[in-house]
């Protein structure tokens, strides 16, 4: 019997205080680049350990050694220089990327594959390659160099295929390729899938997008359309908004969905009760062998203890409503 | 020809200077009080709207460098507008506070006008108010007291009047309502709009303008003519063709053409502005168009922002030097 309810994680995991420590002496010069990697291992470990520990499924490295999902593609790729940081909501800014050049790997193809080798080594599960969608690098970054956005989008997303295909070759299941800029601009989608399927292209692997904060109702359901195996999803900031218009519409068979049932914008922690409810509601619309549970979002905006509880109640509320339905 | 910004401004220095960021982490981390807190956000403001005058601009606004999102001023002010999760704010990599109506909407007042009146007594040039407008607010708040939206667009226009009639006596001059609602959603109809305006801004104590931006907004022009609003703001980078209308008809009230891209660290070219304008100046008459950034510029890095108010007087200055204007 296929796995049902399996609990995943989106991506990012909130630094522990000593990667911050590290980070910050890094910047301030008192530590060597080695020693900071060697933090970001450490963190690593500990990340994948939590997860082992709370008996997830689908693992997530945690994107120690990254500041932000775009930036942090941006400083290692060429064609990108840096602004001043802008300030996204509340007291959280990021150093938006500046496109000035023609975009290009700079030599560093397989990017991602280290850090994702490190956390691999760390567990007998699987471990998800995690990628920057080229619709998302290039909604988050100035365009000051191409033509128009179609010519930007294109030319990042063979740039992702690339490293899409060297995580694959390094033997990654799960490869994801966050698009959480997909849901603004209902006109562009057609952009955004033509752009993954250029990612995607050739690829074995298990392939999964995450898309949160916007509107979906303006790109649903031709969502379905996104050349990827699992849609990731964020419902619990929506008061769950999003199943009412999923479920508007059958499932597709070919398709996962995983369904983020914690705030990752919020301090409070969710009751397990809250979560097992919209498991529930989840399961009036998608099979329990489609659908995974995780939270809406990356993490690490949150503190460590409450990246630790949400995680927890993700578990434990998966773990009860397996058991209450017979499938543990 | 005036020029003047359309609302928020980077809260962070381009180089040295008084930082929201940093003051914020340094309260939350105990090592500043509210005074000092309170200090920076005053600091900010003042540089502000010292660069705009700098820039020489005609009117200006605070740079919202108080404010946590486009909402934040009517939650403060307004029972049962309460800030609940985050979303992204139409198009951008920006999120706000969405509102939630938990009851019948209640004008308290205060901190909105304690705001201004402290970022007026600081700016030599004339300041402005923007808040969102009755279309943008019901476009993304969610309600859940009224299931009525008549009733709630009512008091969302009422106490949306309250608090732009609070702001008499701070030294504001001009109330500018922002509409991305009405230039990026598809939804809204005409002869509502025109009533709704009229109930909001007639026998308004201060000039009265709507600010269209992140959409197509020519379609709207048309509809605003008899209102008493004094002046139209529209956003020329996502909506090139409104430039035609502002070419073609004259209006009855004040233009203002937003060329400056308020989302993209390009710098503008000054002749090309100045070709691009030509047209509306000859038709409107120069002293009824104002030039703009398309929106607010908190969505650029401080450095470009500051370029984009500083790009202002330089075009103001080609263009009324060339045409003595």
């Amino acid at each position: 019997m296929a796995k049902t309810l399996q609990t995943t994680s989106v991506g990012s995991f909130p630094k522990p205080p000593s990667l911050q420590a590290a980070r910050a002496r890094f910047r301030r010069g008192e530590i060597t680049r080695d020693e900071l990697r060697a933090a970001e291992r450490e963190a690593t470990r500990t990340v994948i350990a939590v997860q082992e520990d709370l008996g997830y499924d689908v693992l997530v490295h945690g994107e120690m050694e990254r500041g932000d999902m775009v930036a942090y593609f941006a400083e290692n790729w060429s064609g990108f220089t840096e602004s001043l940081p802008v300030r996204s909501y509340g007291n959280r800014y990021y150093r938006k990327p500046i496109v000035e050049a023609a975009v290009g790997n700079g030599g560093r193809a397989g990017l991602t594959v280290e850090s994702w080798r490190f956390a691999s080594q760390l567990t007998a599960k699987p471990v998800k390659g995690m990628l920057t969608g080229p619709y998302t690098i290039c909604d988050w970054s100035y365009n000051a160099y191409y033509p128009d956005r179609r010519s930007l989008v294109l030319a990042l997303a063979e740039l992702v295929h690339e490293e899409a295909k060297a995580l694959e070759n390094a033997g990654a299941e799960y490869i994801q390729i966050d698009e959480p800029a997909l849901s603004v601009r209902p006109e562009e989608i057609d952009l955004a899938i033509e752009a993954m399927d250029i990612v995607t292209r050739g690829l074995r692997a298990h392939t999964v997008s995450h898309v949160c904060y916007g509107r979906f109702e303006s790109i649903y359901p031709r969502l379905l359309d996104l050349p990827v195996d699992q849609l990731d999803l964020e419902a619990a900031n929506g008061h769950y908004a999003l199943l009412d218009l999923i479920g508007r519409y059958p499932w597709p068979h070919n398709k996962e969905l995983a369904l983020g049932v914690v705030d990752v914008h919020s301090h409070r922690t969710e009751s397990v009760d809250e979560v097992k409810a919209g498991i529930r509601r989840a399961l009036e619309i998608v099979p329990a062998d489609k659908l995974y549970i995780d939270p809406d979002c990356g993490l690490k905006t949150r503190t460590w203890d409450e990246a630790l509880a949400k995680l927890t109640v993700v578990a434990e509320a998966a773990r009860a409503v397996r058991e209450e339905a017979g499938w543990a | 020809m005036k020029t003047c910004v359309l609302g928020s401004f980077p809260k962070i220095p381009a180089g040295s200077g008084a930082s929201v960021r940093s003051a914020v982490q340094r309260f939350e981390r105990g090592a500043i009080g509210p005074r000092e807190l309170s200090t920076t956000f005053r600091d900010v403001t003042a540089r502000v709207v010292n660069l705009a005058d700098a820039a020489h601009l005609d009117v200006t606004t605070d740079g919202q460098i108080r404010w946590y999102d486009l909402f934040d001023p009517l939650a403060r002010d307004i029972d049962n507008f309460r800030p609940s999760g985050l979303l992204r704010l139409f198009d951008n990599n920006f999120y706000y506070r969405h509102p939630v109506i938990t009851g019948r909407l209640q004008f308290q007042g205060g901190t909105l006008a304690a705001w201004t009146r402290e970022a007026a007594a600081l700016s030599r040039i004339p300041l402005k108010v923007a808040l969102p407008g009755p279309f943008t607010v019901l476009a993304l708040s969610e309600d859940q007291s009224y299931r009525d939206r008549a009733r709630w667009l009512a008091d969302v226009v009422d106490v949306l009047r309250l608090e732009a009639d609070s702001l008499t006596g701070t030294g504001a001059v001009e109330v500018q309502w922002d509409e991305p609602a009405l230039a990026a959603l598809p939804g809204a109809e005409r002869g509502e709009v025109r009533d709704v305006y009229a109930a909001l801004t007639g026998g308004a104590q201060l000039v009265q303008s709507i600010a269209l931006y992140w959409g197509l907004s020519a379609r709207w022009l048309g509809g605003l003519e008899g209102l008493p609003v004094a002046r139209v703001y529209v956003d020329a980078v996502s909506d090139p063709a409104v430039l035609a209308a502002l070419a073609e008809t004259v209006w009855p009230f004040e233009v203002g053409a937003g060329l400056l891209d308020a989302r993209s660290v390009r710098a503008e070219n000054p002749d090309e502005v100045l070709s691009r304008l030509e047209p509306v100046l000859r038709r409107q008459g120069a002293d009824r168009v104002w030039l703009h950034p398309s929106s607010g510029l908190e969505l650029l890095p401080p450095d470009r922002a500051e370029q984009k108010v500083l790009a202002l007087g330089a075009i103001k200055n080609l263009i009324n030097g060339q045409k003595g204007r």
